[in-house]
């Protein structure tokens, strides 16, 4: 049982990380319209943004701040300079997952070439260890989950009580309705790709703070459980992304705890074919704020 | 029209007669492995992970190959051809491997050797570099090799089986543990040393307590932590590449409140698993709880003293050349190109069919044979008309019918700057006797 416990504390941790990155990612689809590949090697490159800044006598936490801003900047430019020209022209739902592949591959291997193969570590202590019971986080572990709390009720409040979020719901669920209703729609998407991109930003430094060890190959490993968490709580719904991080995050701790740790992503990802069986459109869709797009 | 024909099929035949004359000529000038025009370059090709999950590897390889060809180029070169060096990427995973092999071979027909060919693509490679006559010296420590019958393939690294049990030879018999935990990637390089490991722990009366298999790049282990820590293990040995050990090891030092003492493999000797280790651990928890097995490398020697210096002087094409100075795999495959090159002089050919089997009898020796440390000594004894034996920096080379040369094995351990330094040995009559107890 004790085991199990632990399991549990630790899935929580998993869940904050991914929820983190996973609600950016699954707004970029539902308003935006796109599926992202780039997002787990944005999320890499942030996380070596307050690498560089902590190495440089910084504390991590403003090192975090600034992969925040990271994220925001190169999201909006991304979408700004390949993704929106592509959009405009009528590029199918496909050549715009060949187009965000090709955006993947650039940085991934841009920031290869820039800090090298090399696993790099944050500067930072963990702080102390706290006991639960049978559950043991860090003193980090516990600021992760917090933080990952905080923008959970931030995004529930920006969309449901906010101008821009009821823009966002608007433009996500029809875009030219919601202009001739006088919503300035490209306003609305630069505002979404700086946000979900302030998400990517943090996402990859909390994870790569999480994991003690990262490196510019981190990014794909990223972008599959965020993926898995945003289809599985329904494209394009940040509350199903939630639920979402929360089913793989506690899976994967819990199977490594039952099976062999080999087996910890294919549990995950077995549920989630599970899911998508019996109920493809995801486990919250139509019952969250944004609606699957396109 | 017949007979216009009868005379145009005449006079093309004359003139197709010269043509053919000419186009004769001009092969004989460009073609063949033996009549390359003098000067034009000799590739070594590095066929190993340059990406993905063991990126490292790849690196420590191109550390070899460069001051292998500034002593081949700085003494003449082969036969007057230069040396170059070029890598070519497998990403550690077959399906890639093959398909940058097939490239390799068919772009490079001044391909004169292969390094690399690790453990994650050997099996698939291998058997394409030997269809092709390519001489390999490869890094790959599966037991499929141990006795093998590809006569291009050469191995200067022992078997990984053997590596497992130089792990448990210190664990059992150096410092008496009987409580071990197995914790290695799931990779195919990773998981060769599992099966003789347990065997050899079990034949050796110790408990295996625990055996896991990490998935690769995971962002955490802790609930596989707890379940060893719940085992209680004395020591725990390990190879899991990447950032995979650091992870793992920083969250057991986190949930232990302490490092466990742990045995790494032959590949954790490695300035980038250091520097990654070290990062997430802390240099002084690395220093005081771990070990390793490695190749018995004296680090002195002529032959060393050169390589050393040439390795430096590699820094202005690779900088981080000179952290492989003390690196077992850099210094055997650096060996192996002074070796094959070598054996091109000996053999006056530039033939890959024609000096592969010189290799093994410039390592090994033949009888008479003048002992050699550096290439432009070779050079000159084979042009004087004697035999030689080169021993280089790795020290000397012991091939058997196989083509697999081996010798015994040293414990290390990092000092605080990332060097390694010998703290113990395993001879090979020991790790023999641990081979005939774990039945193999």
């Amino acid at each position: 049982m004790h085991i199990y416990l632990s399991a549990f504390g630790f899935g929580l941790v998993s869940m904050a990380v991914i929820a983190i990155g996973a609600v950016g990612f699954t707004m970029q689809f539902g308003i935006a319209n796109l599926i992202n590949l780039a997002y787990g090697d944005v999320m890499a490159a942030s996380a070596f943004v307050a690498y560089g800044i902590n190495h440089a006598g910084a504390s991590i936490w403003l090192g975090l701040l600034a992969s925040v801003a990271f994220g925001a900047g190169i999201s909006l430019v991304l979408n700004r300079a390949l993704y929106a020209p592509f959009q405009r022209r009528g590029t199918s739902h496909l050549g715009m997952v060949i187009v965000a592949l090709a955006a993947a591959l650039i940085i991934s291997n841009v920031l290869l070439a820039i800090v090298g193969p090399d696993d790099v570590s944050y500067r930072m202590s963990s702080g102390p260890v706290i006991h639960l019971g049978d559950v043991v986080l860090t003193s980090v572990q516990v600021a992760i989950i917090v933080i990952a709390v905080g923008v959970m009720l931030g995004v529930h409040l920006l969309l449901t009580s906010t101008r821009l979020g009821k823009a966002m719901r608007a433009t996500a669920a029809d875009p030219t309705l919601a202009r001739s209703c006088g919503i300035p729609t490209a306003r609305v998407i630069d505002a979404v790709w700086l946000i979900t991109g302030a998400l990517c930003g943090l996402a990859g430094t909390v994870a790569a703070m999480n994991s003690e060890s990262f490196a510019a190959s981190s990014g794909s490993g990223y972008l599959i459980t965020i993926l898995a968490a945003a289809v599985l709580g329904g494209a394009g719904q940040p509350y199903g992304a939630m639920l979402g991080a929360v089913l793989i995050g506690e899976a994967t701790e819990l199977s490594a705890a039952a099976l062999s740790p080999e087996y910890k992503e294919v549990v995950a990802f077995v549920i989630l074919v599970i899911v998508m069986i019996l109920r493809p459109q995801g486990l919250l869709a139509k019952l969250g704020v944004l609606e699957a797009a396109g | 029209m017949n007979g216009s024909r009868i005379k145009v099929g005449y006079g093309l035949g004359r003139a197709g007669a010269l043509l053919l004359a000419g186009l004769l000529l001009l092969l004989s000038a460009c073609g063949g492995s033996s009549g390359r025009a003098s000067n034009s370059p000799l590739v070594v090709g590095i066929l190993a992970p340059f990406t993905g999950p063991d990126a490292a590897l790849g690196p420590a390889y191109f550390a070899a190959c460069l001051p292998a060809a500034r002593a081949i180029n700085s003494a003449g070169g082969v036969l007057g051809h230069p040396i170059q060096c070029k890598q070519f990427d497998t990403r550690g995973d077959p399906a890639d491997a093959v398909p940058a092999t097939r490239q390799m071979i068919a772009s490079t027909p001044n391909l004169m050797m292969v390094i690399g060919c690790t453990s994650d693509e050997a099996s698939s490679v291998v058997p394409i570099l030997d269809q092709s006559h390519v001489p390999m010296f490869c890094m790959t420590g599966q037991s499929e090799f141990n006795k093998s019958s590809f006569r291009y393939f050469h191995r200067l690294v022992p078997p990984d089986e053997y590596d497992a049990y130089a792990m448990v030879g210190i664990a059992v018999l150096l410092d008496h543990y009987d409580r071990i935990a197995l914790v290695f990637g799931n990779d195919i390089g990773s998981q060769t040393f599992v099966p003789p490991a347990v065997a050899a722990i079990k034949k050796l009366g110790a408990t295996l307590t625990i055996n896991q298999a990490l998935a690769l790049g995971q962002a955490s282990y802790r609930t596989e932590v707890e379940k060893l820590l719940a085992t209680n293990p004395q020591v725990i040995l390990t190879e899991a590449l990447g950032s995979t050990d650091a992870t793992y090891l920083a969250e057991l030092k986190q949930l232990h409140g302490g490092m466990i003492p742990i045995i790494g493999s032959s590949a954790t000797v490695d300035p980038t698993w250091f520097q990654a280790v070290s990062a997430a651990i802390g240099t002084d928890a690395l220093v005081s709880s771990y070990q390793a097995n490695n190749e018995p490398t004296t680090f002195n020697g002529p032959g060393y003293q050169q390589f050393k210096k040439l390795l430096a002087a590699s820094a202005s094409q690779f900088a981080s050349a000179p952290k492989y100075a003390t690196h077992p795999p850099t210094l055997h495959l650096y060996d192996g190109i002074i070796m094959t090159a070598l054996a091109m002089v000996a053999a006056k050919s530039t033939d890959r069919t024609v000096y592969n089997p010189w290799i093994v009898k410039i390592g090994n020796g033949t009888a008479g044979a003048s002992v050699v440390y550096t290439y432009g000594d070779g050079v000159k004894a084979l042009q004087n008309g004697k035999a030689i034996r080169f021993v280089g920096a790795g020290g000397p080379t012991h091939f058997n019918q196989w083509n697999n040369s081996q010798g015994g094995y040293i414990v290390v351990r990092y000092t605080p700057t990332g060097d390694t330094e010998t703290v113990g040995q395993l001879t090979q009559a020991q790790i023999d006797h641990i081979a005939s107890e774990a039945g193999v």
